[in-house]
């Protein structure tokens, strides 16, 4: 029976997790943002998802801003408070990894400085659709889009010799002056 | 009374119906000159380090790995998007693409890195002669840059940013009397 | 039968609690002209919660048993009240002085949680809850005791229909405007959900509860909704009841349904008041429902 509740609990779990907001010395831009995200135009509940004051109701933090120093032990008390399982979302490039101010005097970091990150949101500040984005990809309904670029000019000047010797053929009257 | 105000107030709401948008489900392209993620062309690119010079959260790192080759490392998850280093590239090598669906587990996911071959000039393929001094090189630091990739972070160093010359200028310079002067 | 009928009570109110809420949710979205959660979203809450690991933060025994309590109080209320009209095994020995007392201790239980939590915003919550209680538990009694002062009988089974189904008179109409007046504060539903102010207070007196005790909590919240709903229809609609035992169950459900729209429709389109303004609202229906009750006693 206790096998049964704790199948079903966890296959709830991603239908109604419930959000709590967290601003760790931020700007307000990505506050509004998620705030937007609340409104009817791109509304958030329909995945379930509820803002909650409290954060022993909460499952997901909403990290918003660089943490600075005096909010880093409330920062770390508060994800303390919210009851396992919990996910940490980092929005904006502020929690990212710190933003414009990674190492300024009185910032420590990103979020990862206080509570380990589970998904990042870049923007400065992220579109209500970016948040909504990354949320989507938490729960499993969207693929991941990012994903590191390597490129390479060239691997052996071959090209550029080639290059110069066709050049060269073009111009060959010039060589046979100068012979 | 208010029980007319307020049966008024419920019609008024459900007249617009739904109004959420589908979004996950169906794209939605960004407004026009929208600045989402720079996008590097490595063909264009001539390795000058001016966006890395100028970035604001120092997320662009370049470092000489040897006489040839020169790294450019865009590491994204400090970038605020600005778009200052598409302003500033002389080769119009970089362009704010309108990508904002960056969310990802992983902070190496929004990376991108080039490696760059600096013994030949970018547009005519010609090998350059690093003893007479170029525009480039007259532009660019005294010796190599190297910032640490490692831990992504800019090593500076303050002392190997001005020419001799140009140093000395400075102790006699004036500041003009009159506007144009 | 009469075996069964609580049975059958308890069932119908467990499984169906959290689709009145659902219902609910969803209407206060459409009026924010917004898409809403899926009907079925509350009962996906309970479950997630009681997934979740429970910190007993307070670390006394009262803390635990709160929610216990509060759950196993409103569960007996409803294997008590005759559900379709047809009377289970209690409900001819109960009487509605046990049911007040019932709802009065589910209350007290919310109390004893608030309190054991040792937070200053459950110490508000839980003072804000009591003053609610004092206002709104006369009301509750009053609308009991209409029937009882008819029919001179306080069992369950005599008070209700008598209320409506006898003697329909101008006293039993003036109890059903002062309750429809009163039914948000039962409910706890704006404009008078000033225990549980989401944004002032955050959730006041369930600050400190998490996992599976604030599943119970939820749990007994959403069945004494439905149980507000159920005394409405029952006390003052007495046209739905055939005598068929199903017939009668299915058409109280959907007359309980037609009551959860209209508290729907009232929660979302009002603000909160404040607890002064809440008193002397309620304090106004109070002496109307004193006045129908002394009405009800002359016969009228």
């Amino acid at each position: 029976m206790a096998a049964l509740f704790s199948k079903l609990a966890t296959k709830a779990f991603p239908k109604s997790l419930w959000v709590y907001h967290c601003n760790s010395g931020a700007c307000n831009g990505c506050d509004i943002e998620i705030l937007n995200v609340l409104t009817p135009y791109y509304d958030i509940e329909r995945f379930g998802m509820k803002l909650v004051g409290s954060p022993r109701h909460a499952d997901v933090m909403l990290l918003s801003g660089a943490v600075t120093r005096p909010t880093l032990p409330l920062v770390k008390r508060a994800f303390e408070a919210i009851p396992s399982p919990k996910l940490v979302f980092g929005i904006g490039s502020c929690a990212a990894g710190g933003g414009c101010w990674f190492d300024t005097y009185n910032v420590m970091g990103g979020g990862a400085t206080a509570v380990p990150v589970d998904y990042l949101i870049p923007g400065c500040p992220p579109r209500p659709e970016a948040i909504i984005y990354g949320v989507a990809l938490a729960l499993g309904l969207v693929d991941k889009k990012a994903a590191p670029i390597e490129l390479k000019q060239v691997e052996f000047p071959i090209d550029a010799y080639l290059r110069n010797k066709a050049w060269e053929e073009r111009n060959v009257i010039y060589r046979l002056i100068k012979d | 009374m208010w029980l007319t105000s307020k049966i008024k107030q419920i019609v008024l709401a459900l007249k617009p119906g739904t109004v959420t948008l589908k979004y996950p489900f169906e794209p939605r392209p960004a407004p026009k000159d929208f600045r989402g993620q720079p996008v590097w062309d490595h063909t264009k690119c001539i390795g000058c380090g001016g966006c890395a010079n100028h970035c604001p959260a120092r997320t662009i790192l370049m470092r000489d790995l040897c006489q040839d080759i020169r790294v450019l490392l865009y590491d994204g998850a400090r970038c605020t998007y600005c778009g200052r280093c598409a302003d500033l590239c002389p080769e119009k090598a970089i362009v704010m693409s309108s990508e904002y669906e960056l969310a990802t587990g992983d902070r190496n996911d929004v990376t991108q890195s080039i490696e760059l071959f600096m013994l030949t000039c970018n547009r005519c393929g010609r090998c350059y002669d690093m003893e007479i001094k170029n525009v480039i090189d007259k532009l660019d630091l005294r010796g190599y840059r190297y910032d640490s990739l490692e831990t992504r972070t800019v090593l500076r160093r303050t002392t190997d940013r001005m020419a001799p010359e140009i140093l000395d200028e400075t102790g006699t310079f004036h500041r003009p009397e009159k506007i144009g002067g | 039968m009469p075996y069964i009928t609580p049975i059958i009570n308890v069932v119908l109110f467990l499984l169906l609690a959290p689709l009145f809420e659902g219902v609910l949710r969803k209407l206060t979205a459409k009026v924010q002209s917004r898409q809403g959660p899926p009907l079925t979203q509350p009962y996906y809450d309970l479950l997630k919660l009681l997934g979740k690991e429970s910190l007993n933060s307070a670390g006394t025994w009262p803390f635990k048993f709160a929610p216990l309590l509060a759950f196993a109080t409103i569960l007996t209320v409803a294997a008590v009240i005759p559900f379709g009209g047809r009377a289970g095994i209690f409900a001819g020995r109960m009487d509605a002085i046990l049911v007040i007392y019932l709802l009065t201790l589910g209350g007290v239980a919310v109390l004893i949680g608030a309190l054991a939590g040792r937070n200053t915003f459950g110490l508000i919550g839980a003072s804000r809850e009591m003053a609610t209680m004092i206002m709104v538990e006369p009301l509750l009694a009053m609308t009991l005791i209409l029937g009882a002062v008819k029919i001179k009988s306080l069992t369950l089974v005599a008070a209700m229909p008598s209320a409506g189904g006898a003697s329909y008179g101008f006293s039993t109409v003036l109890m059903l405007v002062v309750y429809l007046l009163a039914l948000q504060a039962f409910v706890a539903r704006q404009p008078f959900d000033i225990a549980e102010a989401e944004v002032e207070l955050l959730e006041g007196p369930f600050i400190e509860y998490s996992g599976p005790n604030y599943a119970l909590f939820k749990y007994a919240m959403m069945l004494k909704q439905m149980f507000y709903a159920w005394l409405f229809v029952s006390v003052f609609l007495p046209v739905l009841r055939t005598g068929i035992y199903p017939l009668d169950i299915v058409l109280q459900l959907l007359a309980m349904l037609v009551v959860f729209l209209l508290i729907g429709l009232v929660g979302s389109t009002n603000p909160r008041m404040r607890i002064d303004q809440a008193v002397r609202y309620y304090a106004v229906l109070i002496v109307v429902g004193l006045l129908a009750v002394g009405l009800g006693v002359q016969g009228i």
